[in-house]
């Protein structure tokens, strides 16, 4: 048997482990990318192999939690691809201000960076006081982490330029404090924001949005999984409503229940057709 | 009996590889994927620079997409490019690796997995040892390893880190890679 096959099913117990004993099921993630994570687990913990993992992930829960993180968390930046933020500033804000409720649900928090750059949006393009805003996420400790809203500082100067780059109006250091190393953000001069745990592998749509954000999650997910979350933002954008995608994701051609609204910078809107109501999971 | 190529290249890889797209042609009959190392924001612009008449079209790899031959794919800026089981394009944006995103280590280690034998990754020039364990993974499971010799190199430090690390199959100039291309199927 090669070293490969035995990896393999290294990983399929791991994951078998995780979603038994803590019900995180990661079996529907895109495999090239969650092998990759897999690998940097066993350098981290320093063992030889996952399976050396398998005892710890069962018995502990701390370790099982940061075997979790690591394999869930996505990475980001405050305003990442700046033209994209740029585009939803000048159209889709002021488009969604023709609905009378305003949901807007970013999903997969992270470490907040991007929860923050909507709801720093929102403020600047006057929507805050009637807007509604919701962040989830599958971890519980990441959404306690972006709640917090802390990060080291080192990455800071990208971000302003990225702010400044995507059409910011005011002095983006304002919305934050510096100590040490670290920033943090001032959540007194932002809109409330509801942190919420949502898993789209078992959970369904459990609000009415007009705009739903949800960038470079889809990339982790395999084709089922994909779909499953299309139809869950489908069954939660109010006809009419937006979808924002990553950059490098898409809905496939001739879905009736979305049209583009924009291709390069991944827009899209929820047609009048009905959502695609089988769960299929 | 091969069924992808894939590229790796940073400082000075531009000139080699607009010679390479352009000698292999729009019918070449294997699927290219490539890695530069370029900056945050590169957009459309960038695979225009490999434009010419006749030569394999390049675009931006899109998650999930098949890869097909008929087009070199490039990963798009600051996302990583692997390839996924089903002989399928996916992207990430894990953290850099050897301070990169995109990772040419990245690339080369996932495609071999998938490709094992039947894949030709090819580095050009650069000017970091990303992509010396991509080609050691390649190598490993069968696949041939090409390395641009370092006097056509502008930069040689991925030729050398290669060199280092991996018994490559070739280590020639770019016509030669060329031919090799051309004669494979």
């Amino acid at each position: 048997m090669s070293a490969r096959d035995l990896e393999d099913i290294e990983a399929e117990l791991l994951l078998l482990a995780l979603r038994e004993r803590y019900g995180y099921d990661f079996a529907g993630y895109a495999r090239a990318s969650l092998i990759r994570r897999l690998r940097q687990m066993v350098e981290f913990f320093a063992v030889a192999d996952l399976a050396d993992l398998l005892p710890i992930v069962l018995r502990n829960e701390r370790v099982a939690q940061a075997v979790i993180n690591f394999v869930s968390v996505p990475v980001s930046e405050f305003f990442r691809d700046p033209p994209v933020w740029g585009y939803v500033r000048e159209h889709l804000i002021p488009a969604l201000e023709s609905f009378p409720r305003i949901n807007v649900w970013q999903i997969g928090c992270g470490h907040g960076q991007e929860t923050y750059s909507v709801a720093i949006l929102l403020r600047e393009c006057g929507l805050a006081h009637k807007a509604r805003m919701i962040t989830t996420d599958i971890n519980a400790d990441l959404l306690a982490t972006a709640k917090r809203g802390r990060w080291p500082a080192e990455q800071f100067g990208q971000w302003r330029a990225n702010y400044l780059a995507a059409g910011g109006t005011t002095d983006f250091d304002d919305y934050f404090e510096h100590t040490g190393d670290e920033v943090s953000i001032r959540a007194d001069r932002l809109q409330p924001i509801e942190f919420v745990e949502h898993n789209l592998v078992t959970d369904d749509a459990f609000l009415e949005t007009q705009f739903i954000v949800c960038r470079n999650v889809l990339i982790y997910f395999g084709d089922a999984l994909q779909a499953r979350a299309l139809g869950v933002f489908g069954r939660s954008l109010e006809r009419g409503g937006y979808l924002l995608l990553g950059t490098a994701e898409s809905i496939l051609d001739g879905d009736p229940a979305w049209s583009t609204v924009q291709p390069e910078l991944r827009v899209f809107r929820r047609t009048t057709a009905p959502a695609v109501t089988c769960t299929g999971w | 009996m091969y069924g992808l190529v894939v590229v790796g290249f940073s400082a000075g890889g531009i000139e080699p590889m607009r010679s390479l797209l352009a000698a292999l042609r729009a019918d070449y009959p294997l699927p290219v994927a490539a890695v530069a190392h370029l900056p945050p924001g590169s957009g459309a612009g960038f695979t225009a620079l490999f434009a010419s008449a006749g030569a394999l079209p390049t675009a931006f790899a899109v998650d999930k997409e098949a890869i097909r031959p008929g087009r070199a794919c490039f990963a798009p800026a600051d996302y990583h490019l692997l390839i996924e089981n089903g002989e399928r394009f996916a992207l990430s944006v894990d953290q850099p690796v050897n301070f990169v995103r995109p990772s040419i280590d990245v690339l080369f280690e996932s495609a071999a997995e998938v490709y094992g034998k039947r894949l030709i990754a090819l580095t050009l020039s650069g000017a970091s040892s990303d992509g010396a364990k991509g080609m050691a993974a390649v190598r490993k499971r069968g696949g041939m390893t090409i390395a641009l010799a370092p006097d056509e190199c502008v930069r040689s430090s991925l030729t050398d880190a290669v060199l280092k690390l991996v018994d490559v199959d070739y280590c020639v100039g770019i016509d030669e890679i060329i031919a090799l291309l051309q004669g494979v199927r």
